[in-house]
């Protein structure tokens, strides 16, 4: 029996192609990203939404097959227009769509969370801990390391929107056993996938620009949420002087001199339909909701879902004068939402280049 | 024989600094030492070396393959250990050198098993299951090495890899180094300031100034024995034994307690055996005398 | 069998200590630093060895008057160094760490750091300008430390540690990242203190070095003094392990088996490809004694003679038992 060498052995595998190199770094993340349990915590609770959501879809379709299993919770359903109940059918498009809606809504801001929470370390710890000369010192192109970093928030955001909408929509398919469904709701179940993506690619990569910026995670966080936050609560008083501005402008217009405080309150309904009229003409103008971060992503989530559209055949539902005040109370902003998109892009360009200049390669004088 | 690099006028400026000044060198395989001082552009060479950088002129191959249009090959045959503290975050011993294969290509399994395998090379046993970030500097330096023979490169370029050991550390690394390079076939590329470690792993040394290449050559063939001077060393006094010699026709340069002699022509050092064993002297130390590392290195520094 | 080996061995009893540990420990909560060390240390260089762990900085933290001893006394220059911010005048402390303010340039800090030890604003400014040239560091000394390698950080603190012409320099890792031009230089400056009669206490990892400045060290292994002495004579009372003296002899193996035939040889080893042999014996002066007329014998012209574990390295791993 030969004595085998404990020393040194050669290694003469097959070595993996450069397109596949970026998934061991996604890999890699998405390992160390789960070690968290907050992480853990937040995609456990992440998952209710989703099963509001499932719920939702399952109670309208045995409501279209008017199966007995309903009958217990017609009650609850009352606030819904008795219209709606009476031909679930013909409601099916807006309900699925504005059930899609308001779950994306919230799984948004969940997303926000949970980029908070394995954003900011992905880039600058590696600057930390000076990984940067290991890792590209390796045949791997600044893009593979990219496309990894990203692959990692794709990866976690998948589980939370994408996932969820898909099981959700096979559920609502298997309880209303209506193969018609499809034909009607396709584009749903296509334009939540679409949006999943769009909001891992641009939030992901703007969260990977910021983490390039310093090396202290800290820092990158609050940043982070100062962008979402600070972004959002900018709009909103924006907004809120918009609308004064407005209601000012309908007491001029009937002669009246605007009172100091209490706008609308003090409004008569005459001059309160007035005023809703032109809110809803300049909701198709208003810049202002570009600013906030969140605000730019809702608006292509509604113009992908069409939620508006489903809105605005549900205002139908009701008497003509109720009508704009349904529509300002639901539906979103309506300006085009191509402004919004190009937000998105001069963000993206931006990101791209923040990170083309932060990460070089070890090109620099020591 | 086999040319590990070759460089052909290599020039390389970070604005008015020129770090590389047009550098020709060729490298025959084997353990090589890089030395040069601080600025000399042994970190720009090795960077060049690996693709890292785009030069302002000239061309490169290493190991065959061209530095300008094969960086990714190049990449994939050569290990690098960098001077400075690097880590990957938030993993073990373990999960580091594997991941650092899956970098270079190979897949999970193979990377896996082979980590384990080189972390019981080089000398890391339990320790590979603990957070990277609670291993001192002596694991470190292993791990480092480590992670740079996962995938079994052809050259392993080693900057300054006894940084902050002990010397019971520093053995083990350079014990490695050398028989990765002497038993195993793998080339080195070993830039170190410390002379003694490169003497005891290389055979082969570049010396680089100023961006340009000083001196190369086999470290024996740079140390020339200098004729007729021995290095002597006695039990007791050596003066009057310095005077006995020089009284038959030596040259003595005393320093310390070492006594420099010059054998006049024809003698050899049975000349200093009679001496002693006339004047019951011990000689505790006889060697002829020959430059040590760092006087070569000197010696190149000096040349215009 | 310890207490044997460290004796202090190095120049004349009358010869005050410049350090001095009586009886030190010092823990930090159950952890050990230094137990129960007694040391004395005279002028010129002593290299302070010992593997990772061993005390070493805590050692000089408590020499240098940083930290408060748990038990025992150290004094400096015959004055407790706890709480006596006066002795620090003398005292120079090159830290291994680097710890500048980034933005000054060298000039500053080292002028700064002349007048923190109180001299005159001219003193200061002559004294800054001579020990930033001693350490090669003139012109480089505008620059921001920021923009400073490796090499020039080790210079200037240096620099820092010298400027105000102390009596007692304690240095650790003094040569780390220096590039073998400034290493020599460094040591240069390091033996001529030592020569002047300062006492240098230079702590190092890298035993090449010490050995080429000093062959008087201090050993230190968990916390407790091993050996301290003439790294030879330390050799000489190490008994456990015979000494190698190697032969180099074109006749190698007749050499040999002459040599066999002495009682206290021990062992010998061939080593064909240098044709030499390495002796074994545990009375190397009795084999040293013999050794000339072993060389003037027929045919046997004995070309080299060496001792390989007379050195520091040899003598640090049969202490410390790697």
């Amino acid at each position: 029996m030969p004595i085998f060498d404990q020393g040194y052995q050669h290694w003469n595998g097959e070595m993996r192609g450069l397109t596949w190199r970026w998934l061991a770094i996604t890999q890699h993340g998405v390992r160390a990203g789960l070690q968290n349990r907050y992480v853990r915590m937040l995609l456990l609770a992440a998952w209710s939404p989703a099963l509001a959501l499932a719920a939702m879809l399952s109670i309208w379709g045995l409501l279209e097959r008017k199966s007995d299993l309903i009958k217990p919770i017609i009650q609850s359903l009352a606030f819904l227009s008795r219209q709606m109940i009476a031909s679930p059918k013909d409601y099916r498009l807006q309900v699925w769509t504005l059930s899609y809606d308001y779950f994306l809504l919230i799984e948004l801001r969940l997303s926000m969370l949970l980029i908070l929470l394995i954003g900011p370390n992905l880039i600058s710890q590696d600057v930390r801990l000076n990984a940067l000369p290991l890792y590209f010192s390796r045949p791997l192109r600044r893009l593979d390391y990219f496309l990894g970093k990203l692959g990692i928030i794709t990866t976690f955001l998948a589980m939370v929107i994408v996932a969820p909408c898909i099981i959700a929509y096979v559920l609502g398919l298997l309880c209303s056993l209506d193969i018609t469904i499809v034909r009607d709701t396709w584009r749903l179940l296509v334009s939540s996938v679409a949006y999943g993506l769009i909001v891992s690619i641009s939030a992901g990569l703007l969260v990977l620009a910021l983490s390039s910026l310093s090396r202290n995670s800290r820092y990158i966080a609050l940043f982070w949420l100062g962008i979402w936050i600070v972004s959002g609560l900018t709009a909103a008083s924006l907004e809120e002087a918009y609308s004064k501005q407005i209601a000012r402008e309908s007491y001029r217009a009937a002669e009246m001199e605007p009172p100091q405080h209490h706008l609308i309150r003090l409004m008569g309904s005459s001059q309160v339909n007035d005023f809703e009229q032109r809110m809803l003409e300049a909701q198709a103008h208003d810049w202002r909701p570009l600013i906030s971060y969140i605000d730019n992503l809702s608006r292509l989530r509604q113009a992908l879902l069409g939620s508006n559209q489903a809105w605005e055949s549900l205002a139908k539902l009701h008497p003509i004068p109720d009508r704009s005040r349904f529509l300002l109370m639901f539906r979103g902003p309506s300006y085009p939402w191509y402004w919004s998109a190009f937000v998105l892009l001069g963000l993206f360009g931006l990101s791209a280049c923040v990170l083309h200049f932060q990460v070089k390669s070890l090109d620099r004088l020591k | 024989m086999q040319t590990l690099f070759q460089l052909d006028d290599i020039t390389k400026s970070y604005g008015a600094v020129t770090a590389l000044n047009q550098l020709t060198l060729t490298v025959p395989i084997g353990a090589v030492g890089l030395l040069g001082p601080n600025g000399s552009g042994k970190t720009t060479m090795i960077r060049t070396l690996l693709g890292l950088i785009p030069v302002n002129q000239g061309t490169g191959q290493v190991l065959g393959l061209d530095i300008a249009t094969e960086q990714l090959e190049i990449r994939r045959r050569i290990g690098f250990a960098p001077e400075e503290e690097c880590l990957f975050p938030q993993v073990d011993g373990v999960g580091f050198v594997t991941y650092a294969g899956e970098l270079v290509g190979m897949s999970h399994k193979d990377a896996l098993q082979r980590s384990h395998e080189v972390l019981d090379y080089v000398g890391l046993g339990e320790a590979r299951y603990r957070k990277v970030e609670s291993y001192s500097t002596g694991m470190k330096q292993r791990l480092k090495l480590a992670s740079a023979i996962v995938h079994d490169p052809k050259l392993l370029i080693l900057d300054e890899p006894t940084n902050g050991m002990d010397p019971a550390g520093r053995d083990d690394i350079l014990e490695l180094a050398r028989d990765l390079s002497h038993n195993k076939g793998m080339s080195l590329l070993f830039s170190s300031h410390l002379l003694p470690d490169v003497e005891a792993v290389c055979e082969h040394i570049v010396v680089l100034g100023a961006g340009k290449l000083l001196t190369q050559g086999r470290i024996e063939e740079l140390k020339q024995a200098h004729g007729q001077w021995y290095d002597v060393r006695l039990k007791a006094d050596p003066s009057m034994f310095a005077d006995r010699l020089r009284s038959l026709g030596c040259t003595i340069d005393l320093r310390d307690d070492v006594l420099r002699v010059k054998l006049p022509e024809n003698e050899s050092q049975q000349m200093i055996w009679k001496l002693a064993a006339q004047q019951r002297e011990q000689i505790r130390y006889l060697r002829p005398q020959r430059s040590t590392l760092e006087e070569v290195f000197l010696h190149a520094l000096e040349k215009p | 069998m310890r207490p044997a080996l460290s004796g202090e061995v190095s120049g004349s009893a009358e010869v005050k200590p410049i350090v001095s540990f009586h009886e030190v420990s010092k823990w930090y909560g159950n952890v050990i630093g230094i137990n129960k060390l007694s040391l004395d240390i005279p002028a010129g260089v002593t290299g302070l060895l010992g593997p990772n762990g061993a005390g070493k900085s805590t050692l000089l933290q408590l020499a240098t008057g940083q930290l408060y001893a748990s038990q025992g006394a150290v004094r400096v220059l015959d004055q407790p160094v706890w709480n006596n911010p006066g002795l620090n005048h003398r005292i120079g402390l090159c830290p291994e760490q680097d710890a500048f303010y980034e933005w000054m340039s060298g000039w500053d800090f080292v002028l700064t750091s002349a007048r923190l030890s109180g001299m005159p604003r001219r003193i200061a400014r002559d004294a800054a300008a001579r020990t930033i040239e001693s350490v090669g560091m003139t012109r480089h000394m505008k620059r921001a430390i920021r923009g400073y390698s490796k090499g020039m950080r080790q210079r200037t603190k240096m620099a820092q540690s010298l400027v105000h012409d102390p009596q007692v320099l304690f240095l650790d890792e003094p040569l780390t990242g220096t590039d073998p031009v400034a290493r020599r230089d460094l040591m240069d400056i390091i033996q001529r203190l030592g020569g002047e009669g300062k006492s240098v206490l230079v702590s190092s990892h890298v035993l090449h070095e010490v050995q080429s400045l000093t062959p008087h060290i201090v050993l230190l292994n968990h916390g407790r003094l091993v050996a301290q002495g003439h790294v030879r004579q330390i050799r000489d009372l190490i008994d456990k392990y015979p000494h190698h003296i190697v032969l180099v002899c074109d006749e190698y193996r007749k050499l040999a088996s002459r040599v066999l035939s002495w009682d206290d040889v021990e062992g010998v080893r061939v080593l064909a490809n240098q044709s030499s042999v390495v002796v074994e014996t545990r009375s190397p002066d009795a084999f040293y004694g013999r050794l000339p007329a072993l060389a003037l014998e027929n045919g046997l012209s004995i070309k080299e003679v060496w001792s390989d574990d007379d050195n520091l390295e040899a003598v640090f791993k049969y202490l410390v038992n790697k």
